[in-house]
């Protein structure tokens, strides 16, 4: 116990970890040769029984090749605790060492893929709000192991530490199946479908190349090509197909929620809050309060029935890194009195209600309908060109409706205030979005206006966080000026540090 | 209901759009003329090579696209010239500001406390005029962060041995 969990000497992680590794890289390897994997197995009668030993002998040769280095990638990834830094040395040829003082770590978080669930090893990653390279991610650790690693780090942040065990007992939010289904049943289904079709695109594409490196393309296109017509003529398979897509709506939805979200817990611990969720990957994460740039708040009208909506934190992102979304932490299914216990505790003593909502300037709304207006033309050459028949225009007369109800929704909801501390945004057309950040998290102020603006005199009002911009569209210049002094006067006076 | 304009307690606050704000250095012209020059002077070769060595027919139309550079070149120096006159920037006591834009007017303003890091850069030409460009970097995406083109080099300097006594004092 005394050896596994002591972190002053350098040491190696867990011997599971080679596992993991091996498995990770066979799991690349396979994907970066998949199409050459189906043809192998496509034309696997095809080969010689001699071709086939050097074919399986190469295999074999691949497979040793992945474990030795497997191994020698475990066996050079030491790593120690340190004069509160956490120091690591790795790589086999190109040594690299990377050292991170405890107060730039942003957050650690405990990972399990199913191959380590299956061990019973866990994944620690280290976050850092510096550059990409910094990012530390330790395959194969046990829980004990893990979670001391944790305490000899976050040791020193003393707040933290006190009642670690304490409240643990008692979770914020608990989902179970059944709220989660509820949840999935209410999302937003034509995006899990774009999702979903974009992978089918993608794999349609992959699909389509193999047939093209057979020659059987004519194959694939004919039975396309007579689906297509059969589609045009027919109004019943036009109805059994968008039944079809609906349902596939609906069940991508749900296989996505669930993957992410399932079994998601969360814990308040004084500063901090800790979520756990997902399926295949279980993922544990821990938020610093003072790390949380901003937070939405998202319903949407079937949400907002049975009384949930989710969250979203956004956290500082790295400089350099381009996996942002990583950043991005979301929980579902929150109800009203937990949305205002998290809220109480990023931004305590405030509250917003009792300030009255700025409208955007009108000019917001005509440049919705004059963007609105220029795609409409633009889809109604797409429609014609594709078409060829005059009768598609008769489209429009259902879709000028959707766009003048969403624009106006869109114009409705854009409404923004601020108290002497926090500023928040509200936006969305069919769903509702709340975001709050407090002024001292804003990293720097922006107007833009443009000279059909100026006219009207109205601006565009940016605030850039560490996490992304927030931008408040058309006000008039006069408010826009105030706020802009106001938050950098905000900003320049504060004490309290933004991460 | 309180107003969110009426609340704000502070009676009155550094205003933005009362300070004079500073032209940049108006040799930073040429550059941008060299600039726009050697980039027309290689795209009309690039079109005056293709012609003569028929990689691609485009002998029907090939004057055709002499002249829509012609037009665009004159176009962008003319738009420059405008547009150089709102390039400018602003140090107060505890933020900097810079102002372009000719289309879409553009004003953005760093606190001190939240900057990164300061870069001055120089270019080849820019050495030969005795100008600089400072980048300021905060925190985030980088993407959007602060870039004053064509200051003096000296200016340059100075404003970031200014930044940096008040970021460390």
């Amino acid at each position: 116990m005394d050896n596994a969990t002591n972190f002053s000497d350098f040491r190696t992680q867990s011997k599971k970890g080679i596992l993991v590794i091996y498995s990770n890289q066979i799991y690349s390897f396979i994907r970066a040769f998949s199409i050459l994997l189906f043809v192998f197995i496509q034309k696997f009668s095809k080969f010689s029984s001699i071709s086939l030993s050097y074919i399986y002998f190469g295999f074999a040769a691949v497979l040793l090749f992945f474990l030795v280095r497997a191994f020698l990638i475990f066996k050079n990834f030491q790593f120690k605790v340190e004069n509160n830094h956490f120091i690591l040395k790795k790589g086999i040829l190109k040594k690299t060492n990377v050292e991170i003082s405890f107060d730039r770590i942003q957050n650690i978080n405990f990972k399990q893929n199913i191959i380590q669930q299956i061990i019973n090893v866990y994944e620690v990653n280290i976050e850092t709000a510096g550059s990409s390279k910094a990012e530390i991610s330790i395959k194969a650790m046990t829980f004990e192991q893990a979670t001391a690693l944790k305490n000899s780090i976050t040791i020193f942040d003393k707040k933290n530490i006190e009642s670690d065990f304490e409240i643990k007992e008692k979770p914020l939010l608990k989902i179970g199946f059944l709220e989660l289904l509820k949840v999935s049943l209410t999302e937003n289904h034509l995006q899990s479908l774009s999702l979903l079709l974009a992978i089918g695109i993608g794999f349609y594409q992959q699909v389509q190349q193999i047939f093209e490196s057979f020659g059987n393309n004519e194959l694939m296109e004919n039975y396309i090509e007579k689906n297509s017509v059969a589609f045009q003529n027919s109004v019943i398979i036009i109805l059994i197909f968008s039944f079809l897509l609906i349902f596939l709506g609906l069940i991508s939805s749900f296989v996505r929620v669930i993957l992410v979200h399932f079994n998601l817990i969360v814990f308040i611990k004084n500063d901090t809050l800790e979520i756990n969720q997902g399926f295949t990957t279980k993922k544990s994460v821990v938020l610093k309060k003072n790390k949380v740039q901003y937070i939405t708040i998202s319903t949407n009208p079937l949400k907002k029935i049975l009384g949930i909506s989710f969250i979203t934190f956004n956290q500082a992102e790295s400089g350099i890194s381009k996996e942002n979304t990583q950043k991005i932490i979301k929980i579902v299914g929150c109800k009203i009195t937990q949305i205002l216990a998290i809220k109480n505790l990023l931004f305590p003593r405030e509250n917003l209600s009792d300030f009255q909502k700025n409208q955007v300037d009108s000019y917001f709304k005509k440049r919705l309908y004059i963007r609105g207006f220029l795609l409409l033309i633009l889809l109604n050459v797409g429609f014609y060109l594709v078409s060829k028949n005059p009768t598609i225009f008769w489209l429009n007369t259902i879709l000028v409706p959707i766009f003048v109800f969403l624009i106006h929704l869109k114009y409705q909801k854009r409404t923004f205030l601020f108290s002497d501390e926090i500023f928040e945004v509200n936006f969305g057309s069919i769903e509702t979005h709340q975001s709050m950040i407090p002024f001292y998290k804003i990293q720097h102020v922006s107007l833009h206006q443009t000279i059909f603006q100026a006219r009207k005199n109205v601006a565009d009002l940016v605030f850039q966080t560490a996490s992304g911009k927030i931008k408040i569209p058309c006000i008039k210049i006069n408010e826009a000026l105030k706020m802009y002094n106001f938050a950098l006067y905000k900003i320049e006076t504060s004490q309290q540090s933004w991460m | 209901m309180t107003n969110s304009f009426e609340n704000i307690s502070v009676i009155s606050f550094p205003d933005i759009s009362e300070n004079e704000f500073n032209p940049i250095e108006r040799k930073y012209l040429n550059i941008i003329y060299i600039n726009i020059f050697s980039f027309f002077f290689i795209s009309i070769l690039a079109v005056f090579l293709i012609d003569v060595t028929k990689i691609i027919d485009i002998h029907s139309f090939s004057i055709w696209l002499y002249i829509a550079l012609i037009v665009i070149f004159f176009f962008i120096f003319f738009i420059k010239q405008i547009g150089f006159k709102r390039r400018k920037y602003l140090v107060r006591n505890k933020d900097i500001s810079y102002k372009n834009g000719l289309f879409l007017m553009k004003t953005t303003t760093v606190p001190f406390n939240r900057i990164q890091h300061i870069e001055i850069n120089q270019g080849p030409f820019s050495r030969f005029f005795d100008l600089a460009t400072l980048s300021i970097f905060t925190a985030g995406n980088s993407s959007h962060d602060l870039k004053i083109r064509g200051i003096k080099i000296s200016e340059a300097e100075k404003i970031k041995e200014f930044i940096s006594s008040k970021i460390d004092g």
